[in-house]
């Protein structure tokens, strides 16, 4: 249990937003972290599942986040995965 | 004076090169001594090629005084007047925030612009020189007298006034940006570069144009105060812009054009930084739509691409290797900006107007097509939680990410949105083991070029994961910013914009 902030967007938002996380969240409660402060605020909520992105890879919504190698202050982006 | 004196009064032509001519040899100290390089900057040129710097703006310290005390004396005379007036209140509550976010932001770096200028008229290496900035050392004293005293006059109706002093003893984010570009740019600077980087580019490329620009807006606005005000400031900005053409000059003669480009390309950007979110929200946003003559990307393609950059091309100046980066940015960052300044408004000391009634978007869209479905989408999120009565989703509970260099809210996300970048990922670099971010290419190489220049500042972001602010929570930031709740930026109308009729219908 550890704390590790994050930069992240959702997608369709305007800027990067400082996110906490604890590196034992999984990729889902990560997503919904970044979420909470962006959807319905800025952007429009939607019934698709929400996913998070880092360097490209969408990561499994169970994996640990601190097991993808993030450290402090790396980008993940949230976005609704529509497909 | 009788007639026979006036006879044999010199003209101004005759005596000028001889009375700006006050250099002498040196027999005690060697010129090093004299012009130390860390603060004089210009040891790459001969002392000898530096006489040939020569100011296109001639005047005496007679007439210097008496153009400025008729320029007081009207304009001081006219605040007088309009000080017993309601004409402040009359004024559209946009435009208000216009002049607080000037006064809090601009008045104390003119104080220091004298700083910059005392430094020309000190350690630059020419005598004309150093007489020319001298006039520029007393200008910016005034500006900065001047746009003190006219905001504490308008403290009984508006408290926040009063960040026109105080906004420099804050720690506020917007303070944070302000402050580090004008150390960067004046106060930690040598003459030589001060003069290319302030008087060149700031000056003459932004903003002696921009105030032109903001006069007019004043006056048909109606607040013939600010107006007043402006018009005064940017006749002395006019004359002492013009150190950095024969500054460039010398370099380029002396084979040193390499160097000039380094340091207009390094504060090119930083002025468009500071000027898209000055200025870009004021033009778009906050001036009232029957007031707006052009938009913000007209008027920088008009004066900054046409004229200035044509102006440092006739010089054999290169245009900045972010050129493309720069013109791209021109249709969308402001407006990102805008939109994260109006949702985090409580951290500002002005009332962001947001500027997007109806009629408004039409106006942006026609300006900038595509605005309502990039931009607007988001503001639709935002009007819909105002009309349904839920004020608290407009409101932020994190902070933003800051450029370590520009120290802006870095909103690559927008430029992914609107097409202009692929990736939203904040750049990084990492020097001396720690990290740092930056919004862009441009704000990157700035620091890596010189990182001993920027690497001991920290952003509020950097602050805020310190534990230097306390609680780590928005309210601890807005204590940390220097914010009473009572000083806190409200929405300008009270939201009248999003509940009136909805674009479309």
């Amino acid at each position: 249990m550890a704390l590790l902030p994050l930069s992240a967007h959702f997608e369709n938002d305007v800027v990067a937003l400082l996110i906490p996380v604890d590196d034992q969240d999984t990729a889902r409660v990560v997503g919904q972290k970044i979420a909470e402060h962006v959807v319905g605020h800025r952007v429009a909520a939607r019934s698709a599942p929400i996913r998070v992105r880092y360097e490209g890879r969408v990561l499994p919504p169970e994996q640990r986040i601190g097991e993808v190698g993030l450290g402090p202050l790396d980008h993940v982006e949230a976005f609704f995965d529509e497909s | 004076m009788t007639g026979e004196h006036a006879k044999t009064r010199l003209s101004r032509s005759d005596w000028y090169d001889l009375s700006r001519d006050t250099n002498w040899t040196f027999r005690y100290v060697t010129e090093e001594a004299a012009f130390p390089e860390e603060l004089s900057g210009s040891h790459r040129v001969s002392g000898e090629a530096w006489t040939r710097w020569d100011e296109p703006y001639k005047i005496s310290y007679r007439e210097y005084v008496h153009n400025q005390v008729t320029k007081d004396a009207t304009t001081y005379s006219l605040k007088n007047t309009i000080s017993r007036s309601k004409l402040f209140d009359q004024l559209d509550p946009g435009w208000k925030s216009v002049i607080l976010a000037h006064y809090g932001a601009i008045t104390m770096p003119e104080y220091l612009a004298a700083i910059g200028e005392a430094r020309m008229a000190r350690f630059g290496r020419s005598a004309a020189w150093r007489n020319t900035a001298t006039f520029g050392a007393l200008d910016e004293m005034r500006h900065g007298q001047i746009q003190a005293f006219f905001p504490y006059g308008l403290l009984d109706k508006e408290p926040r006034a009063d960040w026109a002093l105080k906004s420099f003893h804050t720690d506020n984010w917007v303070v944070l940006a302000v402050r580090h570009l004008f150390d960067d740019m004046f106060v930690a600077n040598d003459a030589v570069s001060i003069a290319l980087q302030l008087t060149f580019t700031l000056e003459t490329g932004f903003t002696n144009l921009q105030f032109l620009g903001m006069a007019a807006d004043a006056m048909d606005v109606g607040d013939l105060e600010f107006g007043a005000l402006i018009s005064s400031i940017q006749t002395d900005e006019a004359r002492h812009s013009q150190q950095g053409e024969p500054t460039i000059k010398v370099l380029i003669d002396n084979g040193h054009k390499e160097w000039g480009q380094f340091l207009i390309d390094h504060m090119f950007w930083r002025s468009w930084r500071a000027f898209a979110v000055l200025t870009g929200l004021s033009m778009d946003y906050y001036t009232p739509l029957e007031s707006r003559r052009m938009s913000f990307k007209e008027f920088i393609e008009d004066w900054v691409v046409k004229q200035f950059a044509e102006q440092f091309r006739d010089f054999g100046l290169e245009y900045p290797w972010y050129w493309d980066q720069f013109i791209n940015e021109i249709t969308w960052y402001h407006h990102a900006i805008h939109l994260g300044v109006w949702n985090y408004r409580p951290t500002v000391w002005w009332n962001p107007d947001a500027g997007v009634s109806a009629e408004e978007r039409e106006w942006l869209e026609e300006k900038y097509p595509g605005w309502n479905s990039t931009f607007g989408r988001n503001w639709d999120v935002i009007q819909d939680n105002l009309r349904s009565g839920n004020i608290a989703a407009t409101f932020p509970e994190t902070l933003p990410i800051m450029c370590n260099l520009c120290q802006i809210p870095v909103v690559r996300a927008a430029g992914v949105m609107a097409g202009a970048l692929d990736s939203a990922a904040p750049l990084r670099h990492t020097h001396n083991g720690r990290t740092y971010l930056f919004c862009s290419e441009p704000c990157k190489w700035i620091f890596t070029q010189r990182p001993e220049r920027f690497a001991g500042h920290k952003s509020l972001i950097d602050r805020f994961l310190a534990g230097e602010i306390s609680p780590p929570d928005l309210s601890g930031a807005l204590a940390y910013m220097g914010l009473s709740e009572a000083e806190q930026g409200r929405d300008a109308t009270d939201y009248a914009w999003a509940l009136g009729p909805v674009r479309g219908i």
